[in-house]
C-alpha cells in the first residue's frame, strides 16, 4: 500500500499536478509516523501508510494558501476538511484527495514502548466505533475500502462513556470533570492540533476584552474548556485530536462526544457529511426544541 | 460581598433584547408591579448578539445566574436572531449539564413588550430557584 502510495506521489509531482504533498514518513524513533511536506520526487520515497499514520493531517492545509496540495487522507480526516471547504478556509481546486484505505490507527498512549513487535494493536478509541470505511469524496484513492474485522464491534456503542457520566448526578459530574480540568496547564495544545480552530487571534489571548482568566484555576480553565467545546459544536468530526494531544489526558472525546450527541438528537444535524451542507449554528429550524425556555 | 449565607442575596445578570423583553421590563417598572430587585439588566440589541463567553464571564466573576430573554419566535426585530439564539444556547445549556453546572443558573425566556406580568412573575420564579441553587462557588469574586 505505502508502494502504490508512493509511486501515486511521485507520478503527481513530476506531471506537477501538485506543488506539495501532505502525507506521513516514519519519526526518527523508527515506530511512529511523523507529519511530511514533499515537493519533490526524490522524497516521495519517505511516504508511508499504516496503522501508526495517527495525525490528522488537515490542520496543514492553511499553512500553504495559494499552492496546490496534495492530501493524504483518512476517512474521519475527510470530514474535516469537508468542514474546512464548508466554511470556506480551503479552496476545493487546491486540493487534491489521496483517500487511503484506513486500517484504524493505534493508540499511542496505550502503545507498549518495550514490546515493539506486539501483535496484538491497541486501535484508537474512535476507530472502534468507526461506522464509515468508504470516503464521500476523493480524486485518487488507494487500495480498495475493506473493513478491518477486529474493528467496528457490531453493537458497540459510540456514547457508551458519555452516557456513563450522564447517569451520574449533577455533583457526581461536577466533581468529575473539576479533578479532570484541575490537570489542565492551559497549553492549548487541544487548539492548536485541532485542524477547525483556524481563529488567527484565539479568545483565550484576547485581552480587550478578555473573556475569562488566562492563570492556572478553576474558573480560567472550566471556562476555556467551554469554550473550546462551544466553538466546536456542530463542527466537530471526533478525528480525536485534542485529546491525544493534550499532555495531561483530560478526556476532551467525552465532551465532543457529547455535543455531537445532542445536536444529532435535538436538530437532526451530523458535522463534515457533505460540503452543501450548511453550518449548524448559522442556520436554524423554526421547529427548533425550546423545553426550556419560560 | 460577605460570605455569610444568611446574608447572601441571590445576584442576576439578565440579558434582554432592546425591542420587546427590555421594553416589557420597563411596562412593568411603569405599571408599578412589585418584583425582586436581584436582577441586573444589560440591554443588547437582540437575544442573538448574545454570545456564550457573555453567560460564562458572568457566571466565572461570581454572578448567581444569567438570564437571556428575547421576543418570542417569529416577532424577532431581525427576523431570525432569536432562533440562532436559541440553538446557540440550548447547546450550552445542555454543555452546563454535563460538565455539573447546575442548569437553573442559566435560563432563558421569551417576553413581549406587552407582558409586564410575565416579566414580573418571570423574575420572582427565577430568584427563588436561584436561591435554593444557592452561591455560585464558580467564579473569584
Amino acid at each position: 500500500m505505502s508502494e502504490e502510495l508512493k509511486n501515486k506521489a511521485k507520478e503527481l509531482l513530476t506531471n506537477k499536478k501538485v506543488d506539495l504533498i501532505i502525507g506521513y514518513q516514519r519519526a526518527a524513533d523508527g515506530v511512529l509516523a511523523a507529519p511530511c511536506f514533499i515537493d519533490s520526487q526524490d522524497d516521495a520515497e519517505k511516504l508511508i501508510w499504516d496503522s501508526y499514520c495517527v495525525y490528522n493531517l488537515a490542520s496543514y492545509l492553511k499553512d500553504f494558501p495559494a499552492k496546490r496540495k496534495g492530501i493524504v487522507v483518512k476517512v474521519c480526516d475527510l470530514k474535516s476538511i469537508t468542514v474546512l471547504l464548508q466554511e470556506n478556509q480551503v479552496k476545493r481546486e487546491e486540493l487534491l484527495i489521496i483517500a487511503a484505505s484506513c486500517p484504524g490507527v493505534i493508540d499511542e498512549k496505550r502503545l507498549n514502548p518495550l514490546d515493539q513487535q506486539a501483535q496484538e494493536i491497541v486501535f484508537a478509541g474512535k476507530c472502534k466505533t468507526c461506522k464509515t470505511i468508504t470516503p464521500a469524496y476523493y480524486d485518487i484513492l488507494i487500495n480498495e475500502p475493506q473493513k478491518n474485522d477486529k474493528l467496528s464491534e457490531i453493537g458497540q456503542d459510540e456514547y457508551e462513556p458519555v452516557r456513563k457520566l450522564e447517569a451520574k448526578s449533577i455533583e457526581e459530574r461536577f466533581k468529575f470533570w473539576e479533578s479532570e480540568f484541575s490537570r489542565c496547564i492551559r497549553c492549548y495544545a487541544c487548539r492548536q492540533i485541532c485542524p477547525l480552530c483556524y481563529c488567527p487571534k484565539c479568545v483565550a489571548e484576547q485581552i480587550t476584552p478578555g473573556y475569562f482568566s488566562k492563570g492556572v484555576n478553576l474558573e480560567g480553565n472550566l471556562s476555556w474548556n467551554i469554550t473550546r467545546a462551544m466553538h466546536l459544536a456542530g463542527r466537530c468530526i471526533d478525528c480525536g485530536e485534542c485529546e491525544r494531544a493534550c499532555p495531561v489526558g483530560i478526556p476532551l472525546r467525552d465532551i465532543n462526544k457529547k455535543i455531537e450527541k445532542e445536536i444529532k438528537e435535538l436538530f437532526k444535524y451530523e458535522a463534515g457529511l457533505s460540503v452543501e451542507q450548511k453550518p449548524l449554528l448559522s442556520c436554524f429550524d423554526k421547529s427548533d426544541p425550546e423545553d426550556f425556555i419560560k | 460581598m460577605t460570605g455569610d449565607r444568611s446574608e447572601w442575596e441571590p445576584k442576576i445578570v439578565g440579558f434582554l433584547c432592546n425591542w420587546c423583553s427590555y421594553a416589557g421590563a420597563d411596562l412593568a417598572g411603569q405599571s408599578r408591579l412589585e418584583y425582586p430587585p436581584n436582577v441586573k439588566i444589560i440591554r443588547v440589541p437582540c437575544s442573538g448578539r448574545v454570545n456564550p463567553l457573555f453567560v460564562l464571564k458572568c457566571l466565572s466573576s461570581g454572578v448567581d445566574g444569567v438570564l437571556i430573554s428575547g421576543c418570542h419566535t417569529g416577532d424577532c426585530h431581525y427576523s431570525e436572531g432569536n432562533f440562532h439564539a436559541r440553538r446557540r444556547f440550548t447547546i450550552l445549556r445542555k454543555l452546563f449539564e454535563y460538565l455539573g453546572i447546575d442548569p437553573k443558573r442559566f435560563q432563558m425566556a421569551w417576553v413581549s413588550a406587552s407582558e409586564a406580568d410575565k416579566w414580573a412573575k418571570l423574575v420572582k420564579g427565577l430568584v427563588e430557584e436561584i436561591r435554593q441553587a444557592g452561591p455560585n462557588k464558580l467564579g473569584h469574586r
